[in-house]
C-alpha cells in the first residue's frame, strides 16, 4: 500500500498515536490513557490497528499487580470510611462511648472497634476516662487516609476502577497493600488482580508516515460520522471529514430476492406475450381423456403406460368427461368419426378415458384451450408436468414444459416455419436454425426445430407441427392449429450456470441467495 | 423411441454406397431418423462395426431395421423402388405351397397368424442379429411387449407341412423350450423359464394357451412366449426360415410380417408365400396368403396440401413427393391417391399424405413466413397478481424459492404432523420419495430451512406454486390452485412477524381481510398461536408460529413462523 491509501486507512485513534510518537517511545495503554485521553480499549484498539498494518509492533510483555476499585470501595468513596466518618462523628458531637458510635454511623462495633485502634494507634484518638473515644487537640489529619481517599478517588475516575502498581507512589503502594484482598477473599474496597502490561513500538517507518499526515493536514480530530448532533449544531462548518478507504471489503447483506430460475421462466411468458400469445393454465390432475384421447394417442399407445405415467391413488377416477367431446373423441379413436380419417380401428374404452393421472406433458392444455379458442388465436403455456423417470441430472419426476397453439383461417406450415424462427431468435437468441421431419401422435406433418446458440452450439429446441384433424374436428375446431411446444431447460441452466437440472429446484438457501443469471 | 443398431456393410451395401458421418446425418431427417453414435475409429474392422440410430416416428416400424431404413434412404435419394412380387391381395392371390391352419380355439385367445417363408441365401451373422434386433423392436414397441405382435422364426426344412395354430390347456403339453434342456409343460414354462417369467401376463390365467405345431404334432413355439429347442432354434448357415407372427389386431400383425418379408426379400431371400387357413372369418377374409397386401389407398386433393403447406402444388408435384416415401399413386382431377408400400400403414388421414409431400421434398423447399393474423398478447390475471405479490415479499426481505412438487409421505404429512389421508397420493409412484403431491410449500421451505442452518440469519423464503387439495366435490376430487407461502427462520420469529407481513402483504395486494381463531387447530402451528385469514367470509389461508414438535420432526433448532394463503382465492 502507498503512503496515501496507507494514510485513508487510519483511524483518528492511530493518527492521534502516530503524530505524537516516534519509534524511540515505549507505549502502553496506562500512558496513552495519561497523555492521549483514551480510554484502555481505545489505546488497545489502536495498538491492534497499527500492529495489523505493521506499523507497531510488540516491545515488550510484563507481568504487574492491578487494582479494581469494588463495589464496597464505590460506596466508600461515597460515604467516607469508616474512620473518617469516626473522625468526622467525634469533631462534631465531641467525646463518645464507642457503641454510641457504632448506633450513630450505623456500623456494626467490631468495626468501630478497630478503627478506633488503629487512630488510637496513629495517635489521633483516645479513650477518656469515662470510656469515651475523644479527639486527641491538634492531630485532626492522618497521612494514611489521605492517601487512601486519594487512592479512592484516583481509581474510581480510572476506566473500570483499575490502579495498576506502577502507577502508584511508595505511600499509596503501603495504603493499598492494607486494604485490598486478593478475589475471593472477603469485602474489601480494592480487589488485586495479577496482568499482563503490554508495551508497544512504533515501526521505524512511523515518522515518514506522520510527516505525510501533517502535509495532508491530518490531525485525527476529523470528524468520522455525520450525526443529528453534527448537523443540528453546525459542526460540520469547522471539520474536516475523515476519509474513508474506498478499497475496504463491503458488507455482506442479505436482500429480499426473487429465483432467478422463476425469473428466466418469466422472462420467457414475456417474450411470448409479445408476441402475442396470451396464456393459458390448467390442473396438476388430468384425466387420460385429455391427457392422451383427445390429442388423440390410442389408448394402447406406449406413452400412456404405467411406466410412463403417474396415477392418482384416490380418487381413481373422474365422475365424467365433458359431452360432447366424450363421444366425439371415441369416434373418432374408433373409427374416424366425421373427421375423415380410419381412427385407430379399435374399441375405445370410456372407463379407461376416466382415468386420472399427473398431467405428463403440456399439450393437455392445448387440447383443453380448444373447444374456448378464438380465431384467429395464439395461446401458450408453461406447464409443470410429471414423468415417471427416475430423477438424475437430466430427468426430473416433475418439471416445466412450454407449449402452444395458433389458430387461424389460413395458418399453415410455413407459418409455422415462421413462428419456430422466431422463437429460436427472440426466446432462444439462436444464430442459426434448422428444421427437420419430427413425429408426433397429435400433429401431422411434424416438425422439429434445431438451432444453434452462440453458446451451446447446435441442439433441438423442440418440436411442432400442425394439429391432427383427430385433435381439432371432436372438440369443435375447424381451422388449421398448430401447435408447438420448446424445451427451455438447458438455457435456463446456461443462464444460471448450472449443469444439473435438480439444481433449478435447490432448497439450499445459501446456493440460491448467491446464484445470479448472466447478463444477456 | 425405437433405437437400432444397424451393422456397418449391412448397412451401406443396402444403401449402394458409404458415407461419413456427416452426409449420413444429412439424409436422415427423410426417415425422422437421427445419428446416435458411430465410432468409427474404435478399431474394429467394418463389418464388426455399428452405427446407432434413433428412430422418431412410432407409426414408422418399417423403419426399425437395417433394411428398411436403407430402403427409405435410398429412395428418398432419388433411388428405384424394389419390387415385392410376392404379394397377395384380395382377388389376386399368389400360389401358395405351404399352409398354415388356425383352429376356432385360438379366436379367443391370440387369433391371429402370418407367416411365409424364405430361401436361397444362408443366414450371416449380421441378417441373423438384424433379424432378431427387428423381431425385438417390431415386437416391443409395435407389437406392445408382444402383447398384440409377436414373431418366430424356424427351420422351415424340418417342418411337416401342414402347421396347426391352436389353443391348448396350459398342462396338457410338453415339449424342450430354447435355452432349456429338458420338457416342460405351458405352466411349468410360465413358473420357469425366464421368458414364461417376462411375458407369461399375456396369457396369464387364461384356460386354453395359445400352441404352434407341424402335422406331427412336434412344437414350433409357444406364442408369444418361446421357441421350441427343436424347430425354433435358428443359427447362422441356415437357408431356408418360416417365419411367423402371431398376435392379437390384425392389420398389426399382417403388417409385421409384411415388413420382415421386405427386408429379407431386400438381403437377397426369396419370399414363398404361405397360406394361412382359418376356421372362421376374420374381416379380412378366411383365406389369407402372407404376405398379404390389405393396405386401403387414401386420397387427397392438390389444393388441400397446397393450403396446409403454405405453397402452391400440382398434382404431378404431390405424386412426385408422395412416391419417395414408398407410395405408389395415381391421380384422378385434382386428386392424388396414395397406395401405401406394401410394409407402411400409416395412412389414417389424408393429412398423412401431406406430410409425406412435405419429406419427399425436403423442408428446405418451405421458407418460413411471418404470420399475418393480429393477435393480442397478454398474461394471465394469475400470473400478473402473483407477480405483484412476490414483489410486495421481496421488499419484505423474502427470499424466492422454487421447489418441486412430488415429495415424500414422511416429508409432506408425517413430520408436518398432518394425515397423509390429506394428501394427493400416488398409486405407482418410482419411489416413495416421490409418492404425493404437495397440498402446501411449506414443507419444502421447512425442509431447506433444516438443510440451510449455516446460512447466515434471517433466512426468509417465499414461493408462488401449485398445490393440489382434495377436493370430494370437484369432478377430479382434486383443485389445483396457486398458493403464496412465505417462511421466516430467526432467533425472533414469532406469530407477531408472520401477521405484520401477511397484514403488508394483504395492504398492498388492496384486499380487505380479517382474522379467526381455527375452529380446530392446525397442528403445524403452536395451539393460541395460529389465525385463519378470512376473505368475503370464505378461509383463503393460515399463519402462525410452527409448531416446536415440527420444527423437532425436521430437526430445526431455529424458531420459525410462516403462512400460506391461496392467491386465487384473494383474485377472485
Amino acid at each position: 500500500m502507498d503512503a496515501r491509501s496507507l494514510v485513508k486507512s487510519l483511524h483518528p485513534l492511530e493518527v492521534k498515536l502516530l503524530l505524537r510518537y516516534g519509534p524511540a517511545d515505549e507505549l502502553d495503554a496506562t500512558r496513552l490513557q495519561a497523555e492521549l485521553g483514551y480510554k484502555e480499549g481505545q489505546a488497545n484498539q489502536a495498538f491492534s490497528w497499527l500492529s495489523a498494518k505493521g506499523l507497531a509492533s510488540e516491545a515488550s510483555r510484563t507481568a504487574t499487580t492491578v487494582y479494581e476499585l469494588t463495589p464496597l470501595g464505590r460506596e466508600l468513596v461515597e460515604r467516607g470510611t469508616p474512620e473518617e466518618r469516626f473522625l468526622s462523628l467525634l469533631a462534631e458531637k465531641g467525646a463518645l462511648r464507642l457503641p454510641e458510635i457504632a448506633a450513630g454511623l450505623g456500623l456494626e462495633q467490631k468495626d468501630i472497634g478497630s478503627a478506633f485502634g488503629i487512630l488510637a494507634k496513629e495517635g489521633l484518638c483516645a479513650m477518656d476516662a469515662e470510656k469515651r473515644a475523644t479527639l486527641c487537640p491538634g492531630m485532626a489529619a492522618s497521612p494514611r487516609i489521605a492517601t487512601i481517599r486519594a487512592l479512592l478517588e484516583k481509581a474510581l475516575a480510572a476506566t473500570g476502577g483499575l490502579v495498576s502498581e506502577p502507577a502508584l507512589s511508595p505511600a499509596e503502594l503501603v495504603a493499598m497493600t492494607g486494604i485490598a484482598r486478593k478475589r475471593g477473599a472477603g469485602d474489601a474496597a480494592f480487589r488485586a488482580a495479577e496482568r499482563e502490561v503490554v508495551r508497544y513500538r512504533l515501526a521505524a517507518e512511523s515518522p515518514a508516515l506522520a510527516a505525510e499526515l501533517r502535509a495532508m493536514g491530518v490531525t485525527g480530530d476529523e470528524l468520522g460520522s455525520v450525526t443529528a448532533e453534527v448537523l443540528e449544531k453546525g459542526l460540520w462548518k469547522n471539520v474536516t471529514f475523515r476519509p474513508y478507504n474506498i478499497n475496504s471489503p463491503t458488507a455482506r447483506l442479505i436482500p429480499g430476492r426473487r429465483n432467478p430460475y422463476v425469473e428466466f421462466l418469466e422472462s420467457v411468458k414475456d417474450k411470448l406475450a409479445g408476441l402475442g400469445f396470451e396464456e393459458f393454465d390448467g390442473g396438476l390432475v388430468e384425466t387420460e381423456f385429455w391427457n392422451g384421447d383427445a390429442l388423440f394417442m390410442p389408448q394402447f399407445h406406449s406413452a400412456r403406460d404405467i411406466h410412463d405415467v403417474y396415477y392418482v391413488a384416490d380418487p381413481t377416477k373422474a365422475k365424467t368427461i365433458e359431452e360432447p367431446y366424450l363421444s366425439a373423441v371415441a369416434a373418432t379413436h374408433e373409427n374416424g368419426g366425421s373427421t375423415e380419417s380410419r381412427g385407430w380401428n379399435y374399441g375405445f374404452d370410456r372407463e379407461f378415458t376416466k382415468r386420472l393421472i399427473l398431467r405428463s406433458q403440456g399439450t393437455v392444455l392445448s387440447a383443453r384451450q380448444l373447444p374456448t379458442a378464438k380465431v384467429p388465436g395464439r395461446y401458450f403455456g408453461v406447464a409443470r408436468c410429471f414423468r415417471y423417470d427416475r430423477v438424475d441430472a437430466t430427468h426430473l419426476s416433475d418439471f416445466y414444459q412450454t407449449e402452444g397453439i395458433v389458430l387461424g383461417e389460413d395458418v399453415n406450415l410455413r407459418t409455422l416455419l415462421g413462428f419456430l424462427e422466431m422463437f429460436a431468435v427472440e426466446v432462444a437468441g439462436a444464430t442459426e436454425v434448422k428444421y427437420v421431419p419430427g413425429y408426433f401422435p397429435f400433429t401431422e406433418p411434424s416438425v422439429e426445430v434445431h438451432i444453434k446458440h452462440p453458446v451451446l452450439g447446435w441442439f433441438e429446441l423442440g418440436g411442432s407441427g400442425i394439429f391432427r384433424p383427430e385433435v381439432t374436428e371432436p372438440l369443435g375446431v375447424h381451422v388449421p392449429v398448430l401447435a408447438w411446444g420448446i424445451g427451455i431447460d438447458r438455457m435456463a441452466l446456461m443462464a444460471l450456470g448450472l449443469n444439473d437440472l435438480r439444481e433449478l429446484f435447490s432448497p439450499d438457501i445459501e446456493s440460491v441467495r448467491l446464484r445470479r443469471a448472466k447478463l444477456s | 423411441m425405437p433405437k437400432i443398431e444397424v451393422n456397418e456393410n449391412l448397412f451401406f451395401s443396402l444403401l449402394g454406397k458409404r458415407l461419413n458421418a456427416a452426409e449420413l446425418e444429412a439424409i436422415l431427417p427423410a426417415a425422422k431418423a437421427e445419428l446416435d453414435e458411430w465410432n468409427a475409429q474404435d478399431g474394429l474392422a467394418s463389418e464388426d462395426r455399428t452405427i446407432k440410430i434413433e428412430l422418431n416416428d412410432t407409426n414408422r416400424p418399417d423403419l426399425w431395421s437395417t433394411a428398411g431404413l436403407a430402403r427409405q434412404l435410398k429412395l428418398h435419394a432419388g433411388g428405384q423402388h424394389p419390387s415385392y412380387p410376392f404379394f397377395s391381395r384380395k382377388g389376386d392371390e399368389r400360389p401358395a405351397s405351404r399352409r398354415v391352419l388356425v383352429e376356432q380355439t385360438v379366436k379367443g385367445v391370440r387369433p391371429y397368424l402370418a407367416g411365409f417363408i424364405v430361401k436361397g441365401k444362408a443366414v450371416t451373422d449380421p441378417m441373423l442379429r438384424d433379424i432378431i434386433q427387428t423381431q425385438e423392436k417390431v415386437c416391443w414397441n409395435f407389437g406392445r411387449k408382444r402383447r398384440s405382435v409377436s414373431m418366430g422364426i424356424y427351420r422351415s426344412a424340418s417342418i411337416q407341412w401342414p402347421v396347426s395354430y391352436k389353443a391348448v390347456a396350459p398342462d396338457s403339453v410338453s415339449f424342450i423350450p430354447l435355452q432349456w434342456d429338458r420338457p416342460l409343460t405351458l405352466s411349468e414354462i410360465l413358473v420357469q423359464h425366464p421368458k414364461g417369467k417376462e411375458y407369461g401376463f399375456i396369457n396369464g390365467q387364461e384356460a386354453l394357451h395359445p400352441l404352434l405345431v407341424d402335422s406331427t404334432n412336434a412344437v414350433l413355439s409357444y406364442p408369444p412366449i418361446i421357441n421350441s429347442n427343436d424347430l425354433g432354434a435358428v443359427q447362422v448357415g441356415d437357408s431356408e426360415l418360416f417365419v411367423e407372427l402371431t398376435g392379437t389386431d390384425l392389420p398389426s400383425v399382417l403388417l409385421a410380417g409384411n415388413i420382415i418379408a421386405c427386408d429379407l426379400s431386400d438381403m437377397g431371400f426369396s419370399v414363398e408365400p404361405v397360406a394361412i387357413e382359418y376356421s372362421w372369418e376374420t374381416p379380412m377374409g378366411k383365406r389369407l396368403v402372407c404376405p398379404w397386401y390389405f393396405q386401403k389407398p387414401v386420397s387427397v386433393e392438390a389444393a388441400r396440401v397446397a393450403r396446409l403447406l403454405g405453397r402452391p402444388f400440382s398434382v404431378d408435384e404431390v405424386a412426385a413427393a408422395v412416391a419417395r416415401l414408398g407410395s405408389e399413386t395415381n391421380s384422378h382431377g385434382q386428386y392424388v391417391t396414395a397406395f401405401p408400400a406394401e410394409y407402411r400403414n400409416d395412412f389414417l388421414h389424408p393429412v398423412d399424405v401431406v406430410e409425406d409431400v412435405m419429406i419427399g421434398y425436403g423442408m428446405d423447399a418451405f421458407k418460413p413466413e411471418r404470420p399475418r393474423d393480429f393477435t393480442i398478447g397478454r398474461l394471465s390475471a394469475i400470473e400478473l397478481f402473483s407477480r405483484k405479490a412476490k414483489g410486495v415479499m421481496v421488499g419484505l426481505g423474502y427470499q424466492e424459492m422454487i421447489y418441486n412438487y412430488l415429495g415424500s409421505g414422511k416429508d409432506f404429512a408425517e413430520r408436518m404432523s398432518l394425515d397423509p389421508a390429506e394428501l394427493l397420493r400416488i398409486s405407482n409412484p418410482m419411489s416413495e420419495n416421490f409418492e404425493f403431491v404437495r397440498n402446501s410449500p411449506l414443507p419444502s421451505m421447512l425442509y431447506s430451512e433444516s438443510i440451510s442452518s449455516k446460512a447466515a440469519y434471517p433466512h426468509r423464503l417465499l414461493e408462488v406454486g401449485k398445490v393440489a387439495l382434495k377436493r370430494p366435490s370437484e369432478n377430479y376430487g382434486v383443485a389445483t390452485r396457486q398458493y403464496l407461502a412465505f417462511l421466516s427462520a430467526h432467533a425472533g420469529a414469532d406469530f407477531n412477524e408472520a401477521a405484520a407481513h401477511v397484514a403488508t402483504l394483504l395492504y398492498y395486494l388492496g384486499r380487505e381481510f380479517q382474522v379467526t381463531e381455527p375452529s380446530v387447530e392446525d397442528p403445524r402451528f403452536i395451539p393460541g398461536r395460529q389465525a385463519v385469514l378470512l376473505y368475503k367470509g370464505g378461509r383463503i389461508g393460515i399463519y402462525g408460529e410452527f409448531h416446536p414438535r415440527v420444527l423437532e420432526a425436521w430437526g430445526i433448532t431455529t424458531p420459525c413462523a410462516g403462512a400460506e394463503l391461496d392467491l386465487e382465492a384473494l383474485l377472485a
